[in-house]
């Protein structure tokens, strides 16, 4: 009996050992202080392929691990933000802006000079052409098809200038190498020109302008891990600013549970989350004392220059007819919209274009008045559907909701949440469906004109974003209230856009995006150009670009074609012209229903870092999958020693 | 023992057409379905992904990029042609590339998961079951003993609480709270994976608290499964007759009683191995552990149509092949079960 017993307690104390043993010897990265590693969430979690960084060959599914953000470059980078030096046009491998001659059928480009690859070969003006010139041979390569179908001929001026001919006039050339979130990104050509297959070839170890080397990377996929060049200064972002970044190294790391996240920032084990749900970044906001949001305080999130709205395909009844979706959007409580989805924390927009970014000084104080004006006539009646009063709305209510302060001036609270948005109308929105023949059952319940229940599914993303399947529940919810029979269908994302790019549902409409801008940049021609009739495919056929809805307007084709006609650098007033005429026809057309910004809960941790991008120093976008983050790495100061 | 081997035989090649159907058959349907549902079409898929990740592709490059695509990937020819090449490149292998990391080939990146499942997996499902069965089978010969007692409860206490609440917790303890173990990955970032004892060191950190995880929940279940098995064996006649025999305790608990409860508990692992190359998903999200379930996953999201083939095929293969050999199996464990399908 004491044998065993005592078998036992060996049996039990070596286990105790073994595993106490290898968790003593507590790790962190070997030989690496933890001072000198900013540590960022790659938000593509696990990348299925990871020593493939081959961003022109395709089949990179992840392009958020530093590859695009700290190693490749390209000629110009347009903030959404405000800019590092306060311009969001960025020369980063050009010296200056492109140079088009006057029928934009030639593009000359002088680069910056003294900028070398991270392995010590001086990047010249044969590194673009050798881009252009694989990309054009390979139409299946990322980028291909648009230099195929655009160049005529690419040639060396000298070793810093090139020349593009174009196969036809296109002022808009330039922004296939200006990153908004990515670009086309320069090859080295030392390194293809002696690759058989440039698809096949999977560049490792990647080789860059950027300030930083892959020093080594998890074989699984879930981390990669970046050295910053000895020659630094040698890098596009050193030769452009002459700052050293102060990160030795930079860590991007899948993670795909927020609940993680939030503990490993709270354990300062994080440094930078892409995006969490709501509730995760207030905790953090609320918890930890070195905590950075966009905005110090409610509603804290940064708002990307992309806006989610109620897409609907005009090719099937009845979302053909402007008045239905006019009486939609009327039926949408925005505010209660705004409380669920966001926790009130939403960007929110009446107008077809995102209220980000250096937009509200554009388009949102210009067309404000308009708005204000604007009349929807129903029958005989005239309504002013316009409620600039709704931000103020959501403040209270989120106040009285959440307990969170909020400020007393309603300025500041429109900079926060927006301008305003359409009034919450169910009477109107009834008169209009009337006006269209529907009818209400004994229920209370809308009938088509045939008679039948008028039922809608709305497609949404499922798990991914969690705002966005409680967004399209709230709208849901708002349209039950008012009668419709109306429930949501929420799918993996793919699924998402395969379904709505094909438009094929009966019943149904799409809660997702179609409407991107720079930000920085008042140009629409980024989204709208696929808004062209030239571009519609009918349903059944997948779109081309930007078109879901499958709108047809004349006189949105004109806008399209003035835009053409505009200098992308000389002509911004002009453009704002046609963008806010593109504005007010979407908004006598409701193509689709503007909702509100997709706004980023990108939460910092200054304990080890400072200097993150705020909306009190907005140089850079925080949202570190965008390829502009590049900025963020010569502003970061380490943080003072605890 | 002529007779014996005319029978097995017999009973083995009827088990193995019927093995070798549930393959073909769910080859058949892992083929049909990506293809039957709309907008499958790789290259389309290629192009949307860059723009859903927020890639400017202007409206007149689109479709030139899809054909070129198209052509890329080689998928022409009509459906039936498609699945005679599929059946044609599967028996030498070929599983064919991922669209989402193309060219990378499907085996290439199932490969570099597969050990990692397998090695989590299947190691904590069978410390799991051999735990839960031997202690589910004397707890239910000696019920009334305190450690009995208090294993049942913990394992009832266990049992209800979601997978993914309690993996957080155990994360939250050790990993958060006090630290002992790492809260994330398959081993320490920065270390290049070798056979070196610092490397071996790392991937047994970062694998306890996973398989503990899986050890914990998987044991409760074997041990109640194992010991209502049992407590029914327990009023057997035979085992009642063995008592009056004056058979010694451990004789009849081994022999008679567990050895009569085993072939459910032996059913219930093999399917569950079988089950192993599906990867343990929400195991791999919590504790950022390398395997098929998150390749599965990200497949899925990327609409990585060949790679999802790929996984479920694996899948289809270990289940069709694990019950074929619980099916050689039993008789062996249970006396009842005869290879002429009679009962003993």
């Amino acid at each position: 009996m004491v044998r065993r017993s005592l078998w036992w307690l060996v049996v039990v104390f070596s286990v105790v050992g073994l595993v106490g043993s290898i968790a003593l010897a507590q790790e962190v990265l070997p030989g690496v202080p933890r001072s000198e590693v900013i540590i960022i969430e790659d938000p593509s979690g696990r990348s299925l392929d990871p020593g493939r960084f081959n961003l022109w060959g395709g089949g990179v599914t992840s392009w958020s691990t530093g590859v695009q953000q700290v190693c490749l470059g390209t000629l110009w980078y347009i903030d959404p933000d405000e800019g590092i030096e306060g311009d969001p046009w960025i020369n980063l491998l050009a010296a200056e802006p492109p140079i088009y001659n006057e029928n934009y059928t030639e593009m000359t480009v002088k680069l910056r000079q003294g900028i070398t690859w991270s392995d010590g070969v001086a990047f010249t003006a044969d590194d673009v052409i050798f881009t252009v010139e694989t990309l054009k041979a390979h139409p299946e390569m990322t980028w291909g098809a648009y230099m195929q179908v655009n160049v005529e001929e690419v040639q060396k001026v000298d070793d810093y200038t090139v020349l593009f001919k174009l196969k036809k006039p296109n002022g808009r050339f330039h922004t296939i190498f200006t990153v908004r979130w990515s670009a086309c990104y320069i090859m080295p050509k030392h390194i293809f020109e002696k690759v058989e297959d440039p698809v096949a070839f999977a560049f490792n170890p990647p080789i860059g302008t950027g300030p930083y080397v892959l020093k080594t990377y998890d074989t699984n996929g879930y981390w990669f891990l970046w050295e910053l060049r000895e020659d630094w200064d040698k890098s596009d972002l050193g030769v452009a600013y002459g700052k050293k970044p102060a990160p030795k190294y930079i860590l991007y790391k899948g993670i795909a549970s927020p609940e993680k996240k939030v503990m490993d920032q709270m354990a300062h084990e994080l440094d930078i989350i892409h995006d969490l749900p709501p509730e995760g970044a207030i905790t953090l906001s609320q918890n930890n004392p070195y905590c950075v949001t966009w905005f110090d305080g409610w509603p804290w999130a940064h708002p990307d220059p992309t806006l989610p709205a109620v897409i609907m395909n005009h090719e099937h009844f009845p979302y053909n007819l402007k008045e239905v979706r006019w009486a939609l959007a009327l039926a949408i409580d925005m505010v209660q919209v705004a409380l669920q989805a966001y926790n009130g924390c939403a960007t929110i927009s009446p107008i077809h274009v995102p209220p980000t970014g250096l937009y509200p000084g554009w388009y949102f104080d210009k067309i404000e008045p308009w708005l204000k004006e604007f009349t929807l006539k129903v029958g005989t009646e005239e309504l002013k559907p316009y409620d600039p009063e709704i931000p103020v709305k959501i403040a209270e209510a989120v106040k009285y909701a959440f307990g969170y302060k909020i400020p007393d001036d309603p300025q500041e609270i429109k900079k926060l949440v927006g301008y305003g948005w359409w009034k919450y109308a169910p009477d109107v929105a009834a008169k209009l469906l009337e006006s269209a023949g529907f009818k209400k059952d004994k229920g209370g319940k809308w009938l088509l004109p045939d008679g039948k229940p008028w039922k809608i599914s709305i497609l949404c993303e499922a798990a991914t974003r969690s705002v966005m399947t409680r967004a399209a529940a709230a709208i849901a919810e708002q349209w039950r209230k008012f009668g419709i029979d109306a429930q949501i269908e929420a799918v993996e994302p793919s699924m998402l856009w395969t379904r709505m790019n094909y438009g094929e549902d009966p019943n149904t409409v799409y809660w997702a995006w179609c409407i991107e801008t720079w930000g920085g940049h008042p140009d629409l021609f980024w989204f709208l150009e696929s808004w062209h009739s030239e571009y519609y495919r009918p349903t059944g056929q997948t779109v081309v670009a930007k078109n879901p809805m499958r709108y047809k307007s004349e006189a949105m084709d004109k806008i399209i074609e003035q835009l053409r006609q505009t200098d992308f650098f000389k002509d911004q007033e002009k453009m704002i012209e046609l963008g806010l005429e593109y504005i007010k026809i979407c908004v006598e057309d409701m193509p689709i229903i503007p909702v509100f910004s997709y706004n980023v809960f990108t939460v910092c941790d200054g304990y080890y870092w400072t200097g993150y991008p705020t909306a009190e120093d907005p140089y850079t976008n925080p949202v570190p999958n965008w390829g502009n983050t590049r900025f963020m790495f010569i502003k970061l100061q380490p943080a003072e020693k605890k | 023992m002529g007779g014996f081997l005319k029978f097995f035989i017999r009973y083995l090649g009827a088990r193995l057409i019927v093995c070798f159907l549930v393959i073909f058959v769910g080859v058949t349907i892992t083929f049909l379905i990506p293809r039957l549902i709309p907008g499958s079409n790789p290259a389309e898929i290629a192009v949307r992904r860059l723009q859903m990740a927020g890639a400017y592709l202007p409206p007149e490059s689109v479709e030139p990029m899809r054909e070129a695509l198209l052509k890329l990937y080689g998928l022409e020819g009509s459906m039936i042609e498609q699945y005679f090449r599929y059946w044609r490149e599967l028996l030498k292998g070929n599983l064919g590339p991922s669209f989402a990391s193309f060219p990378t080939p499907v085996v290439v990146l199932i490969s570099r998961s597969l050990p990692w499942t397998v090695g989590l997996l299947a190691l904590t499902a069978v410390v799991s079951w051999v735990i839960g069965t031997l202690l589910g089978g004397v707890a239910s010969y000696r019920g009334k003993r305190l450690w009995v007692r208090v294993f049942e409860m913990f394992s009832n206490a266990v049992r209800p609480i979601p997978y993914y609440i309690f993996a957080l917790t155990l994360l939250i303890i050790f990993a958060y709270v006090l630290r002992w173990f790492p809260a994330g990955g398959a081993f320490q970032v920065g270390i290049v994976p070798s056979f070196s004892s610092t490397f071996v060191k790392s991937v047994i950190k970062h694998g306890f608290l996973p398989a503990l995880s899986l050890i914990i929940i998987g044991m409760g279940a074997w041990f109640l499964n194992m010991r209502n098995l049992a407590s029914g064996v327990t009023h057997e006649d035979f085992v009642i007759f063995a008592h009056q025999m004056k058979i010694k305790e451990s004789t009849i608990l081994k022999n008679y009683v567990m050895k009569t409860a085993m072939p459910a508990q032996l059913t219930g692992l093999a399917l569950q191995l079988g089950t192993v190359f599906s990867g343990t998903i929400i195991t791999e999200i919590v504790f950022n552990y390398p395997g098929l379930g998150t390749l599965a996953f990200t497949a899925i999201m990327q609409s990585d149509y060949n790679l999802i083939m790929g996984i479920t095929l694996c899948s289809i293969v270990a289940v069709a092949f694990a019950t074929l050999l619980v099916d050689l199996l039993l008789p062996f464990v249970d006396p009842r079960i005869q290879y002429t399908g009679g009962a003993g």
